[in-house]
């Protein structure tokens, strides 16, 4: 069990924090009050830190009651501003922090946090397969979130399992309790009703919302690549790149998709390992890794090309086709016809 | 006797036995969440998003429509007799497919046949572009359920149940083997969690299975380099690390070069892995996972909608039953003995051509242009196979 403030504070997604705030039988009208002006400001905070550095900051002080309830009142005001960038940037935020206090936190925590909050089957396993691991967890629960994740060590075939239990180190337990924090504050914020706020509480929203359209455009402004022609970007490339500066969770495929892609117009695995970890928080080595093993540099030496459209359209990164789309079925395709269009001044500048 | 009366008298022969045997089909789990699917004899077209409130309500409809095949649904449903988007997925059990044909066997060209649709032409091996005859486009390919192929496709079933039970850690008990009545066998996970699996999941299970993505490296298994004594790979290590390992032994073995051979006395496995050229390394690798993989029907187990055959009923390719078998006796388990369902009778056919086959005890065939009198089951067989009539 979670019995200190500080551990609901740090973890305000664990049940026993969920139990906590509703013990308090705070109602949105209340958080008007100025009384909790401290609440809301500090869920504001949650907010901005997530729109301006990709992750929430821990920030140890005592006042943990206000950590606790600020982290619901966040989720409130990020699911009336009804913007589903922000949902998921705010998300990631949260779950990044989740994840970097976990890794700190002792091996009995942070089992307790996985298998309490989710029902997930965990163990200490203090056992070695070639390597030392700490935990075993049960396959299915591994498989929550595991197969979304790109690098090949997260690939089943790839770990040690026995009699149904993969065996993790603290780090990977982590980074998979990290996703499905992820994923259940996106859900939660979808799923929580819609209220019409009174103005202190919308002029809160308003605020969020300006500094996120500014730094939208900041992002937006960023110079794109100047070898490969983005205009010509098909609209699924497009989504994917333009997800990428700003910062929102692209999936294994979507990253492979669009790794595959810009490799092959041209731009050089350098200039992408740069892209990556100057819009990301990835690991610059491991990044590295995966680029070139898609450039064909490394491992099988195949270069890869991106999958064709109804591949994209099963993975769901298909935004919609565009006129041009209806006439091809790769993406490459599109980016050749559509060059040659821009360059004989046929095609609108910006198609898609 | 024309193709049409051939039909109709093996859907007499299924309408004798499914009247006498309807106990025998064994309803699925949740019955009444179950989609069922059934082919007609005559008019050859799938009757699916059927649902039966309970067993006797299926026994009773099998009966009355008497089906060349029959299937139910891997999912559970709300409400299992809507179109697909509205019938509510609830869960689904883990299904593998395991067939002989996706599996290389060496017999494939001697007895597989392809049958002219037009002209009633036949032909061994792969089927050509068109009928040499009449110049017809529609061949149908057949497979014969041939012994070597069952045997190959049982000893993969042995290697997916070694995988299920010592890898995955299910129980004896939540792992069913059934003989598909053809040329495979089904091998059926059921049971709460595994029921939740998304497709995306189902598809790792799928690749751990047939190897597929395995990085040799992530399991100790490098290229010259030396690793400390607790990090080698052992023969009796758990899950692929083991598997690799005694692949790699079996690769040294059948390459006959006894590690002792090829580096110096009193050195082990480990050293020989790690004195290996790059091109020897990726063969052992290559032939490790080979020999360890099991080839199943990826889609069968990544399709969360799929449909499959009802256990009890017939296949409507041989006549012979779907079996179930328990896990510890799939080893001795002989289909062409234990799946014959119609044990009364003789029959006398016209037979075009047929392949040696057994059925039991007794081995038949092979057969050219002939007519012979043979025990039920076997003429039934060829009758389903096309390449025997009743003669009148």
């Amino acid at each position: 069990m979670l019995v200190s403030k500080i551990d609901l504070a740090k973890y305000p997604f664990t049940p026993e924090a969920i139990r906590y705030v509703e013990g308090l039988g705070l109602r949105v009208e209340d958080l008007a009050n100025p009384d909790y002006v401290s609440i809301l400001e500090r869920a504001e905070q949650r907010i901005e830190e997530a729109v301006l550095s990709g992750v929430v900051r821990w920030r140890g002080t005592p006042d943990y009651e206000v950590e606790v309830l600020s982290f619901p009142a966040s989720m409130m005001l990020v699911s009336v501003a009804k913007d589903s960038f922000l949902k998921r940037r705010y998300a990631l935020a949260e779950a990044r922090k989740v994840y970097s206090l976990l890794r700190e936190e002792d091996e009995e925590k942070l089992a307790e946090v996985a298998s309490a909050s989710f029902g997930w089957k965990i163990r200490l396993a203090h056992t070695t397969i070639g390597r030392p691991y700490d935990f075993a967890i049960k396959f299915v629960h591994f498989l929550k979130h595991a197969p979304s994740f790109h690098d090949e060590r997260w690939k089943l075939v790839n770990r040690a399992m026995v009699e149904g239990e993969v065996y993790l180190n603290k780090d990977e337990l982590a980074r998979l309790v990290e996703e499905e924090v992820r994923t259940r504050i996106e859900r939660r914020i979808e799923t929580s009703p819609q209220i019409e706020l009174q103005p202190p509480l919308s002029e809160r929203i308003n605020r969020i919302m300006q500094l996120l359209a500014g730094r939208r455009e900041a992002i937006r402004a960023e110079e794109l690549p100047r070898e490969a022609v983005s205009a010509a970007y098909p609209p699924c490339i497009k989504k994917l790149y333009d997800a990428l500066l700003t910062k929102q969770h692209l999936s294994h495929m979507g990253r492979f998709t669009l790794t595959s892609f810009l490799l092959n117009v041209g731009i050089g695995p350098e200039r992408l390992v740069k892209l990556y970890t100057s819009t990301t928080d990835f690991d610059e080595r491991l990044t590295r890794y995966q680029v070139e093993h898609i450039a064909g540099k490394r491992g099988s030496r195949t270069k890869y090309t991106p999958p064709n459209c109804a591949t994209l359209k099963t993975h769901g990164l298909c935004p919609g086709p565009d006129e041009l789309c209806e006439t091809i079925r790769h993406s490459l395709t599109y980016y050749r016809r559509k060059l040659w269009m821009i360059r004989r001044g046929k095609g609108t500048k910006e198609g898609g | 006797m024309g193709e049409i009366a051939t039909e109709e008298f093996i859907r007499q022969k299924f309408a004798e036995y499914y009247s006498e045997h309807s106990q025998s089909i064994q309803p699925p789990t949740s019955i009444d969440r179950r989609e069922f699917g059934f082919i007609l004899f005559k008019e050859r077209i799938m009757v699916r998003h059927k649902g039966f409130k309970d067993v006797k309500e299926m026994r009773r409809f099998i009966e009355s429509i008497v089906p060349s095949d029959a299937y139910y649904s891997a999912a559970y449903y709300g409400r299992p007799e809507e179109e697909m988007e509205r019938k509510g997925w609830i869960g689904a059990d883990l299904f593998f497919d395991i067939d002989a044909d996706h599996l290389q066997t060496p017999c494939r060209t001697e007895h597989d046949y392809w049958i002219c649709e037009n002209c009633r032409n036949t032909g061994r091996g792969k089927r050509p572009a068109r009928c040499p005859n009449c110049g017809g486009e529609r061949l149908r390919e057949e497979a014969w359920p041939c012994e070597k192929c069952l045997e190959a496709a049982k000893t993969e079933a042995l290697k997916l149940v070694d995988f299920l039970l010592s890898d995955f850690g299910f129980q004896e008990r939540d792992v069913d083997v059934y003989f598909s009545g053809h040329r495979g066998y089904h091998v059926h996970v059921e049971g709460g969690e595994v029921s939740q699996l998304d497709q995306m999941a189902r598809r790792e299970i799928v690749d751990y299975i047939q190897g597929v993505g395995l990085k040799p490296r992530l399991h100790g298994f490098f290229k010259r380099r030396k690793l400390a004594e607790t990090a080698r790979p052992e023969l009796n290590d758990p899950g692929w690390r083991g598997r690799l390992a005694r692949g790699v032994y079996d690769f040294f073995a059948t390459r006959q070069m006894r590690s002792s051979e090829e580096t110096g006395e009193a050195e082990g496995l480990w050293e020989a892995v790690i004195k290996m050229g790059a091109q020897t390394f990726s063969d052992a690798m290559k032939f490790a996972v080979e020999r360890h993989a099991v080839t199943v029907d990826t889609v069968v187990t990544t399709d969360i909608h799929r449909l499959m055959r009802l256990p009890g009923t017939l296949h409507g390719k041989t006549g012979l039953r779907v079996v179930r078998v328990p896990v510890e006796r799939l080893g001795g388990f002989d289909p062409l003995k234990e799946a014959v369902a119609f044990r009364r009778g003789t029959l006398v056919v016209d037979v075009d051509e047929a392949y040696r086959f057994r059925l039991g005890e007794t081995t038949f065939g092979p057969y050219q242009r002939e007519r012979v009198e043979l025990p039920m089951a076997a003429a039934v067989l060829l009758l389903c196979k096309r390449v025997a009539s009743p003669s009148s």
